[in-house]
């Protein structure tokens, strides 16, 4: 079974929710695989105290030109062709700078010698490693200037079915936004965990993100974090929440702590076990549990009941 | 009329249909005539090795394929967008083989 917790808005609280998840229910049921699918900033494995990995494994989605010296007779047609002016004479030579080539192929295609090959680039790492609490955390960190991309997430994903015994719990902590690397998150997964702060940008992304669990029909729930910091704002949400039926699993009240246990690289229920926000962090655990010990009949009564597709408007060229 | 499923693994009527479409592992094939099957193709999906616009290159892949049908999970935005402006048909199905819908797929096309 796969959990993703989403937003829409950065900085609501996904992994926070993600790590408390992560812990608790993998004290529970023991099954529980992490997976960080945010690689242009991960932090879940700091708030899970990870510092070093078990595993790495480099992963390529792009691919750079590279120019074979012993055909090319320097005629600089590659020079003149690339957009990107990723090609420089230097010397005699011409030279392709990897971190300005897009691999778009221009250079290959117009190369009269056909001396030019197109070989894969790293764009960046996943990496493994055991966390202290005993489940395995999948995340992947992006080389600078490299594009993300929903490969990556499902080859993380890949990985945590390879790594994975028995019936294992994927515990997504998806990224911000609804680009490509969110919508590979989501796909495939059985419930969508969405989590919004009480202001008027985050209600705006929360709608966006849930139009794509519409799309996909996903069932959603939410949680709304740090919700008494501005209490109509928290109220809307929650009307918006009641109007589309979904279920508010938590309210989490703003608790300057939680960065700073964030900073200090634990998880907020350790750090402050008592406090009245660790109390309702433990109870949305709990409603996940429910949910996860009647999935069948939770489902069955939560599935959206038909997709409702959100696509791209398409742009049709005006008949002559 | 052909009929593409995605398909989770190596493909073929074996084969769990893929609850994702744009970087599924692979295409079966299924060409079917007067309700029978007449011969069973499995393609690479050009999709799951994408960077990026991986839901077009397999739609593009289904095209040149010669299939009118799609079987999967579901469809993601952009793949979604291409099909329907290609007409082409998208049938949900979640966590079943190729064989075991096979026959209900061809009898709610007919």
């Amino acid at each position: 079974m796969e959990l993703t917790i989403a937003s829409g808005k950065g900085g609501v609280g996904k992994s926070t929710v993600a790590s408390t998840l992560a812990i608790e229910l993998h004290k529970r049921y023991s099954n529980v695989v992490a997976i960080d699918a945010d690689a242009d900033a991960p932090n879940l494995h700091l708030i899970l105290g990870v510092d070093k990995w078990d595993r790495e494994e480099a992963f390529t989605s792009t691919a750079v030109a590279e120019i074979d010296y012993e055909k090319c007779t320097s005629c600089g047609v590659c020079k003149d062709i690339c957009t990107f002016r990723a090609i420089k004479r230097i010397d005699d030579r011409y030279v392709v700078n990897d971190m300005l080539c897009e691999g778009c192929r221009a250079c290959q295609f117009a190369c009269p010698e056909e001396a030019i090959k197109i070989k894969p680039s790293e764009s960046g790492l996943i990496r493994i490693a055991v966390t202290k609490y005993g489940f395995p955390l999948i995340s992947a960190k992006l080389h600078v200037g490299k594009a993300n991309s929903g490969k990556l997430v499902m080859r993380e994903k890949e990985l945590a079915k390879e790594i994975g015994r028995g019936n294992v719990l994927r515990i997504v902590d998806a990224a911000a936004g609804i680009g490509c690397q969110v919508i590979a998150s989501l796909a495939g997964s059985d419930l969508a965990i969405l989590v919004a702060e009480p202001t008027p940008a985050s209600l705006s992304d929360l709608k966006r993100i849930y139009a794509l669990t519409r799309h996909f029909m996903i069932p959603v729930v939410l949680v709304i974090n740090k919700y008494d910091l501005h209490l109509e704002h928290a109220k809307t949400i929650e009307e918006f929440a009641n109007k589309e039926k979904i279920e508010v699993v938590g309210k989490i009240p703003y608790d300057e702590r939680i960065p700073m246990s964030m900073a200090k690289l634990k998880p907020f229920i350790e750090e402050y076990p008592n406090s009245e926000t660790t109390k309702s962090l433990l109870e949305i655990v709990d409603e996940i549990k429910y949910i996860y010990d009647n999935w069948k009949s939770w489902w069955l009564t939560h599935k959206p009941k038909e997709a409702k597709p959100y696509i791209p408007k398409i742009l049709k060229p005006e008949s002559p | 009329m052909k009929i593409a499923f995605a398909c989770s693994g190596k493909g073929g009527l074996e084969d769990q249909i893929s609850d994702r479409f744009g970087r599924c592992s692979s295409f079966t094939i299924v060409e079917v005539e007067e309700g029978r099957v007449k011969s069973v193709d499995v393609i690479p999906n050009p999709g799951s090795q994408a960077g990026s616009g991986a839901g077009i290159k397999a739609i593009k892949a289904v095209v040149n394929s010669g299939a009118k049908v799609i079987v999967a999970g579901s469809l993601g935005p952009n793949a979604m967008a291409a099909a329907q402006e290609l007409g082409i048909k998208h049938v949900s199905v979640s966590g079943k083989k190729v064989k075991d819908v096979l026959n209900e797929v061809i009898a709610m096309l007919k």
